[in-house]
Formats: C-alpha cells, structure tokens, sequence
C-alpha cells in the first residue's frame, strides 16, 4: 500500500474537476479525498498499489474535463493513513488566495446530445450547458464563482436541476454554477426594431426564417450581440455593409460544425480542433476556389474567418437556416464596442438590424470572438477574448509591486500584475471612442476588485506616447491612486511581451515590427531591432528601418501620402512626382493633395517613422491593392492576400548602413523596385516584396546585435508578425544563423500584447521600484 | 517628462507646457508670492493676473511673439503682438489702458521691416485708445535670434472682478467667430501655398470693441473667457476640464470654421480644433442668457459668434472633451497641438 499527495494548479475549478477525480479514483479502487484549496489548486490523496497510482495519476491528466488545463502537476509519496473509500471534501477556504476567473467555454458535446434529443429534458433548449461548458466570465459580477455572483443568481434551480446539482456522481453538473433548464433558466423572445414582440413560441425558428429571407437579425449571445445575415448572398452583404458603415472590413462565418466549414474553407485536423476547442476562435483560413460565400464577405481577402457555433443557441438557429453557415459579425457601430444590453442594441443597431432576437439574462461583461491566424504554420492570438481572458499568465518570478498597465490607444488591453500572475483584460477597443474609455475603466475596476489590488504597492504603467488618450488616464489613475506612474516604450513593450511569454533570461535580441509608436528620440518608431537585458530591463535600439515621412494621422489613411513625402525626400520634383502619379493610376484631385504633401514635407513639417506598417502601405498603394484603408492594417492584409498567389522572384538589393551608431535597412529602395516592376504581375511583387522584407530584417538584426552578448532565442512582435511572408523570409535567415525565432503565444503580437509587455517591464526594471 | 532635453512640445502650448510651467517654475514660487494685493497670479494659470486698488482692479499680462513669416494675409508680427495682449486683458473682462514693448532684433535686418512692424503695432494701440508707457530695444548677433522677436506687456482695468476661468455645469460654450484662421494662413505661408489658397487670411484683431463689451455687460453670467491662440479650441477646452470633475461636450458641425479654411486643413490632415485663431474668444456663459450673448455679439459685429458646445456632468468622462459625431457617438477631443500622428 503506497500513498500519494497530488497537488493540480491551473483552471482546475468551476470545470467539474472533482467529480471527475472521485470518478477515476472509485473506477481505479484507490481511497483518499479530493478538496479544493486555494483559488486555482485541487489537492488530491490517493492510496493504494504503487502501479494503480500511476496509473491514476496518467488518467487524470489524459481524460480530464475538456475545458481543464494544468499549468502545473506536484506529485508527493507520503505515508498512507488508511482511507477506506474516496470522498469529495469541503473546500479548504483560503480567503487570501486568488483564483482565476475562467473564461466563457463553447458549447461541450454532451450538452449538444442533450439538445438534440428529443428524449432529453432539455432538448431544443438553447442555454443549456454545464461543467465543462458555458458563460463564465461574461456572466460574472465578483469572484468567487459562485452561482450567487452571476447574473443566473435570478433563476431558481428546479428540483431536477437541484438534484443533479447536488450529486456527486453527476460528472457535468455537480456543483456547476450556470446550469439551468427549460423550466427555470433564461427566456428567448423575437422582437422588432420597435421592440413588439414577434414570436416567443419559437423565437429561433422564425428567427432563422427571416435571416433565410435577407433580414438581418441582432442575436443577444454570451458576451454580446452579434448580427446575423445570409452569407452567400451578395445583396444581403451589400446592406449590411451600408447599414453598419463598414465598406470592407471582413466578417466572420459561424457554421454549424465543421463539416459545414469545410465547404467554406480548406481544414486540417489541428484546425478542427481549435475550431472544435472550448475556446472555439474565429480562425483565419483558406478559401476554398468553390465556396459559397458570397466575395462581399471578406473582399480581396484569401482567407476567411470561420468558427462554429458554440451555444446551443447559435446551433439551433443555424440548424433552422437552408446554409447551415452565415454571417455572425459584432453588433456594434463601426468602431463602438460590441453591444451587451437591449438599451444599446435598440439604440446603436435600430438601423441596421431588422430583428432582435434577445433573452433575459444580463451580459455583465462585454467579451468579443477571439480572433486566430497561422502565420508560418504557427497559431497567433488577433484577439485575445473569449475563451482566453481573463485568464492570467504565470511569470518566472514574482513582481515587487502590484501593476496596472494602461496599454497603447488602438486595440487597446489592459493588464493587473500581481503575485507571479498577469491578467490581461479581454479586448478593449481603440481610445478615441468615449464608450471605449467606460469599458476600459470597468474591466480595471472590476479586476482591481477581483484580485484585491491594494493601492498602497502599485504601480502604473504607461505608454510613452504623449498624446495617447492612455497615457492620460494612467496619469489620471496614479494621481488617483497615488501610485507611481512609469512610462515604457511601446517596442520595448513588444519586444518583452514575448520576453516575458517564453520566459527568457539574459541578454535577448527582439524584433519590434508594427504601425506607429512613439520612440526614445521623438520620431516614431516601428521597424526596429532592441536588445533587452531581461534582468534588469536595460535597452538600446541598436537597428531600425529607414524612416518615411509623416504629416498626420491622414497618411495612415491615405499611404499614398506617404509616398508622396518619401519620394520628396529623394529628390523629386513637384514635376517628376507628378509624373510618378500619373503612372501608378492616380487621379487628378488626388495627385493634387499629394502634391500639397510635398510642401510639407520638403518644409520638415513632418515626422520621421520608421514604421514597417507604413512602408508595407505605400507598396500596397503604389501597387495599386489598397489606397484607401477603411481597417486597421487593411493595405498590409491584402497585399499579403494577393502575395498568397504569387511566388518568390528576384528581390532587390537592400543596403544596410550605419547612422549615429543606429544601423539601418534601407527599406526606400523596396519603393523605386516597385515602381520599376509597376507592369509585372502584382501577386509576385507582392510575394517577392514581404518575403524579402522578411530576410533583410533577419539580416539587420543579425548584424546590429552582433558581439552584443545575445542569447540564441531572437523575438518577433507587433502588428506586422503575423505576416506569412516577412515571417518565413525572417524565420529562413535567422535559422541559418543558428538560431531560433520566437513568436509572443500567449498574447496578440498586435498592440493588444503591449500591456503584457508593460507589466513584464516592471517584473525586472528598477524604474518600477 | 519624456528626455532631458527641451522639446518643442514643452512649448506648444498643451498638457506638455502646462505641466513644465508648474514644476520648473510655479512649484519654487512660495504660496504667499504667487500673488500681491487680495488678487491671482501663478496660483492661478489664466490669459493675465491682477492686483485689487481701492474697490477696482488693475489686469496684467505679458506675451511674446515670434512667426515665420513677419508679414502674412491679415498681419504682421506687430500687429499681432498687440492685438494679443489687448485680448488676453479682454478675455480677463478688463479695458486695456497701457502697453509696454520689448523688441529684439536679429542684426541684420531691414530697418525698413521693424518700421513697418512698429507702425503696425503702434496703430492697434492708438485705435484702441490704449497708451504706450514703455519698452525696451535690443540687438543680437546675427543668428542668435530668427529675425525678430517683439513681447508685449499689457496693463487693464477693471470695476468687476477679472475672469479666473471656471466654467460651470448647465453653462453654454461660445465661439465668437469662426476658428483656425491665424494658423491655417502661417501654414500656408510656410508652405508657400498663399498662391493657391488665396482665401485664407489671419483674423489678427483686438477684440476691445466688439467683444469686450458684451463680456463687461454680462459679467456676472460668465465663468471663463479665453482666446484660442496656441492649441486652439481643443487646447483651450481641454484646459478648462483637466483635473476637473465636468466635462464639455462639443457639437463639431457647430463650430464656425470658413470653407477656405476647412478644405485646406483637411488637405493637410489637420484637426481645425487644434489651429490657432488670433481673432476670437471661446466663452462659457450661464445657459440662461447665452442666446442673449450671441444676439448681442451680432449686433457689436462678431456675427459668426456661435454656441458650440456645453458644460455637463457625465462622471465618466470627466475632465474630457468629447465631441458627437454625426452617428450620434461621442468621442474624445484631445488637445495635439503638434498634430501628432497616433494611428498605429
Ligand atoms: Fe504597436
Ligand atoms: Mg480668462
Ligand atoms: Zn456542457
Ligand atoms: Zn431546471
């Protein structure tokens, strides 16, 4: 007889953990107990023979509950006391530690057999969930999880649901906070854009007709409304597009399963099982030549984003429709967030949706779709919300003080840092917008109170970019709080978000390739090379790309303004400019605010950026791809849609030249190889152009961080490391090199990563005290 | 704040100006000498300071210019210079009555130039009836100043007590006329666009007779006046709510800015809210007679004058400037006096 002490940390509670583990132990014969402690360990005890045990401790990693995860397993021998039998105990309440919030899991397989037969009780029923699966986070109003602080603490459990709540033997439902059904959890009803009520006998059916016939209906989900539309038809699209305002910018696809998708898009079995996970993720993926997707969908795009349904609801309505796959984009106003209540959908979406279909229970978190890609054959997080936040991060160490880090202002996040522990928040959105701004401050609030962040050991972080709307109200919040407020470079914050994700040590070379951030001298930066000490957060910007010019926020809008200002800056002429325009395609009333461009910048009215996003815009646009960008990074995204059809051909030469001690890529004559290749096919100067981008910022890293004492693990981030060319072009050089390119994981390397990046400053700079 | 060194920022009139101006200078100046005689000085950062003699109070303020080019469509250096501090002492509600001058000049340049700039100057003062009591002349070395610089220093006075910029909840902001013209016309000049935008003309002006004595009329219904030189409207009104617990709330289709000045500006990616006017006073007025001071701004002659705006509470905002956007949305307006971009 041998015993053992198995401690689980991890998202190991609210996910039916313990039935499943007094399953496994009465199945294997072993005696002991299993209690939780703390706020994220389950701690076991386990007696019986030697090979039993084992065996027990392989099965409770390999058939744990589908939405669990172990961050860490401590297996102990100890002395057997002599348990007969295995029991359940009470929780060891240990009111000081913290727990993880979990996330809002998709629909698991058991609830949707239960749906779908006719048999079952619950059948049809479109909140049913479980254990493993359902609202957590979007539901919840204060840890600890517990059905009294979410927003189902108004539906009465019925003697049925109370039963299984109570029995132990019920894997699923055993303590599970959210469960409900047909008889006492929450109510769908079909309204009107005058809020009449439509159909409340069987709101989906009728729901799933009027989409069918090109209505667009507002579909109340876990953490928001979406807007659902036929999506094979171009009309349909078209409306949609000119009710929400938004001209081009992708929508995402929900089909019913995977079988469905496929029809859609080309599916490996890896991709089918994070569709199929419970965090289900939008995912980018190729399109099939045959899809039925109407182009309106994702215009000029090779990729679409596709998820499955992951509420018994969208399953039920998408099983109603003829497709069996449509539309399911964000109910909001083209740059507001992702409305959460009826007083915002009849409000922002009265004229976009013709319908609303709703229910009573309160969202009292707004989380959006996460958001997946592959860039070179490895998963990268867009978005970083349902099914992964809140969850937190463990770092290598413990943080001195208490953090809260204020992010950038576009795709903004925020992130507490505590203990060894980063929470980042889900997505928050862009700054400029006022409700954006509420939002922000009440997931700080939230998380403040959550994890019981003390004033007096905090600090604030910050971008360094003066005019961030951040900026401010970090410097609002220190004022508040009286907590020291530190400011950290945006690269920098990059660069250490995946120093910080793959926890490394020593001296690290990082690759900061993005849109604009404000740099140490100034200018702006986002095309550069960073060596970070990770002990002691010291850094220098030893490499960079050579900086465009750039007037104003418009340029961004309209990259060929940039090209105007750089091709100034080389010397042409107002004439030979004009020329250039000509040739490329460009108006006459354009050319003349290019032209207008010109003086300022042949003035110095502008500022220098070495902005790899910038640079990518102005071939996109003298390619004729993408003049006007209505998206975040929308002329990056479908220059590298057309690139997917193109091959690798000759690249330019590139030089590499040294300026006060700051090496740089001369990335300008990438813009005079473009207008020189104007007539070949687009697709391959696309391709040749991020590809060899991609090689020659492996090649500017390699020569600056040269004899600089850096380690063999080199960092990619920012909003351009998604990129499937400039990722495989960087990755080819480096690995000839000998060494190994990283890539952030478990945070978007957009600027959503960057209030990571901002807590991991403090983890090892002295600047945080 | 950001470097060690001076940037341009710290001068461009924003939160970066403000916040250098409290801790280099404000913060060594003890309590009691941050004002004389029962009246406001650095305790308080508004367009002028005064001092209390007998039952009136005597209004200063000082400024110095420098613009590139000395002559522009509408001005001149000199006129700008006067036309400035007459309306720094109109905004603090007092009659200008005496100005001093200090005028230094880079060696070299045209006498015939700082005559004209002179005379122009001169000629703000004799039409407003205000008398030049003083000054100062120097010369420097060629290349230790860009041709010329000219500071003037203003004296007012005034029976009320001078404006210390308040505004309160309920009150209506109003624009006197339409903005950015001053600095849409330097920009131009810079960029030797004149030719092709020919309507565009700085609004240098004092504004002693037409907008002065509506503000002496409705003194008491006023809890801030300001012109929006640097900065513009945005700085001005982000000024007013910073570390506030209110919050304003613009109306952009309500803002007076000229069409010549609209489609340059947005040729030049520029927010007009942040441009310069040298012609105009923003105000915040009791709600009650704000309709009153429009009519009454008309008849003096200021007949773009235009409410654009409120002072609300929304405590979630507070501090802010948020503008409504034609979706009815509302977003932030943040003072960017350098235009910085921030689009990543
Ligand atoms: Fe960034
Ligand atoms: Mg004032
Ligand atoms: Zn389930
Ligand atoms: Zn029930």
């Amino acid at each position: 007889m041998r015993a053992k002490k198995i401690v689980v940390v991890g998202l190991v509670q609210g996910v039916g953990f313990r039935p499943f583990i007094d399953r496994l132990a009465r199945r294997l014969k072993v005696a002991g107990y299993v209690r939780n402690v703390g706020g994220s360990e389950v701690e076991i005890w386990v007696e019986g023979e030697e090979g039993v045990l084992e065996e027990f401790v392989k099965r409770l990693v390999s058939e744990r509950p589908p939405p669990a995860f172990i961050e860490e397993l401590r297996v102990e021998d100890v002395e057997p006391e002599g348990y007969s039998g295995f029991t359940i105990k009470p929780s060891g309440y240990d009111f000081k530690a913290r727990s993880n919030i979990p996330p809002d899991l998709a629909m698991c397989h058991d609830c949707l057999l239960e749906v779908l037969n006719p048999e079952d009780r619950r059948y049809g029923y479109p909140f049913n969930s479980c254990a493993w699966c359902g609202p957590r986070f979007s539901m919840i109003y204060r840890v600890p999880y517990d059905r009294e602080n979410t927003s189902m603490r108004k539906y009465q459990l019925c003697g049925e649901c109370t039963l299984e709540y109570r029995d132990p033997e019920n894997l699923r439902r055993y303590h599970a906070q959210g469960i409900s059904c047909p008889r006492d959890g929450p109510r769908l009803l079909l309204l009107d854009r005058n809020g009449s009520v439509v159909d409340e006998k069987s709101p989906i059916e009728t729901a799933a007709k009027l989409v069918e016939e090109g209505g667009i209906v507002a579909v109340k989900g876990v953490g928001g409304f979406h807007l659902a539309a036929l999506a094979t038809s171009d009309d349909v699209v078209a409306v949609l597009r000119a009710r929400k305002r938004r001209p081009r910018k992708p929508f995402a696809v929900m089909g019913i399963d995977t079988v469905v998708l496929r029809r859609l898009v080309y599916i490996t079995e890896e991709d089918e099982e994070l569709l199929n996970s419970p965090q289900a993720p939008i995912l980018l993926l190729p399109k099939r030549e045959d899809t039925p997707v109407s182009p309106l969908v994702s215009p000029g795009l090779s990729h679409e984003g596709v998820f499955v349904a992951y509420t018994p609801l969208h399953y039920l309505l998408l099983r109603a429709t003829r497709d069996k796959f449509l539309i399911m984009t964000s109910g909001n106003l083209s740059g507001e967030p992702m409305c959460k209540n009826e007083e915002c959908a009849f409000r922002e979406l009265k004229n976009v949706a013709d319908y609303f279909l709703v229910h009573d229970r309160e969202i009292v978190h707004r989380v959006d779709d996460s958001v997946v890609r592959k860039t070179n054959g490895r998963y990268v997080l867009l978005r970083r919300s349902r099914g992964y936040a809140p969850l937190w991060t463990r770092l290598p160490q413990k943080l001195r003080h208490n953090v809260v880090a204020f992010g950038g202002d576009l795709n903004n996040t925020i992130a507490v840092g505590f203990e060894d522990k980063v929470v980042v928040s889900p997505y928050v959105g862009d700054l400029d917008e006022v409700e954006t701004v509420s939002e922000l401050r009440e997931y700080l609030d939230f998380l403040i109170a959550s994890y019981r962040i003390s004033r007096e050991d905090m600090v604030v972080v910050s971008d360094k970019h003066p005019g961030y709307v951040s900026t401010a109200l970090a410097r609002e919040y220190s004022r508040e709080t009286g907590a020291r407020l530190v400011s950290v470079q945006h690269h920098l914050s990059h660069v250490l978000s995946v120093v910080g994700d793959h926890r490394l040590n020593g001296r690290v070379a990082g690759l900061a390739i993005d849109g604009l951030g404000w740099g140490d001298d100034g200018t702006i930066w986002g095309g550069e090379v960073i060596v970070v000490d990770a002990e002691s957060g010291a850094y220098q910007r030893v490499a960079s790309i050579r900086p465009v010019p750039l007037t104003g926020d418009m340029d961004t809008l309209r990259p060929l303004r940039v090209f105007a200002g750089l091709m100034t800056l080389r010397g042409y002429s107002e004439e030979e400019l004009a020329r250039v325009l000509r040739r490329i395609g460009v108006g006459e009333k354009e050319s003349g605010e290019l032209l207008l461009v010109r003086r300022l910048v042949e003035k110095g009215l502008y500022r220098p950026a070495s902005s790899t996003g910038r640079l990518i815009d102005v071939v996109s646009a003298v390619l004729g791809v993408c003049r006007e960008r209505s998206y975040d990074g929308e002329p990056a995204i479908r220059l590298e849609a057309e690139a997917f059809r193109g091959e690798y051909a000759d690249p330019p030469e590139v030089t590499l030249y040294e300026e006060n001690g700051v090496f740089r890529l001369d990335t300008w004559s990438y813009v005079e190889w473009v207008l020189d290749k104007i007539d070949e096919p687009r697709p391959v100067i696309a391709r040749t152009f991020l590809e060899s981008l991609g090689e020659n910022l492996g090649r500017l890293l390699i020569r600056s961080t040269r004899g600089l004492g850096v380690g063999s693990e080199v960092v990619v981030s920012g909003g351009a490391a998604v990129n499937e060319f400039i990722v495989r072009g960087l990755e080819r050089v480096v690995r000839e090199e000998g060494l190994k390119l990283l890539l952030p994981s478990r945070v978007p390397p957009n600027d959503e990563g960057v209030s990571f990046g901002q807590v991991v400053y403090c983890l090892v700079s002295e600047d945080c005290g | 704040m950001y470097s060690r060194k001076v940037e341009l920022l710290h001068g461009a009139g924003g939160l970066e100006t403000f916040e250098v101006v409290s801790k280099l200078i404000v913060a060594r100046v003890p309590d009691a000498l941050r004002r004389a005689m029962n009246g406001r000085g650095v305790d308080v950062m508004d367009d002028g300071s005064y001092v209390k003699v007998g039952d009136s109070y005597l209004v200063f303020t000082s400024d110095s210019y420098t613009v590139n080019p000395i002559f522009f469509p509408g001005g001149d250096i000199g006129h700008l210079a006067a036309s400035g501090v007459l309306n720094d002492l109109v905004v603090m509600g007092a009659t200008p009555v005496a100005f001093m001058d200090n005028i230094v000049v880079e060696e070299g340049l045209d006498l015939d130039v700082l005559d004209r700039v002179v005379e122009s100057m001169l000629r703000v003062l004799r039409e407003n009836n205000v008398a030049l009591i003083g000054g100062d002349f120097k010369v420097m070395p060629r290349g230790s100043v860009d041709k010329i610089v000219v500071s003037g220093f203003g004296i007012g006075v005034s029976s009320y007590e001078p404006i210390i910029d308040y505004p309160k909840v309920g009150d209506k902001v109003i624009v006197t006329g339409p903005i950015a013209e001053h600095g849409s016309t330097i920009l131009a000049a810079q960029l030797g666009l004149l030719e092709e935008n020919k309507g565009l003309k700085s609004d240098s002006r004092p504004l002693v007779k037409t907008v002065l004595p509506v503000i002496q009329k409705y003194r008491p219904y006023i809890s801030a006046a300001r012109d929006p030189t640097r900065g513009g409207l945005a700085g001005v009104l982000n000024e007013w709510v910073y570390g506030r617990e209110v919050s304003i709330v613009v109306d952009r289709s309500e803002v007076p800015v000229r069409d010549e000045v609209r489609g340059f500006l947005e040729a030049m990616g520029v927010d007009p809210l942040n441009v310069a006017s040298e012609g105009v006073a923003v105000l915040s007025v009791d709600a009650s007679v704000a309709d009153e001071v429009v009519r009454e701004l008309a008849r003096a002659g200021e007949r773009d004058a235009r409410i654009v705006g409120e002072v609300v509470e929304m405590p979630e905002l507070k501090g802010r400037v948020v503008a409504r956007t034609e979706v009815g949305g509302l977003v932030l307006v943040s003072s960017n006096p350098l235009n910085l971009p921030r689009i990543c």
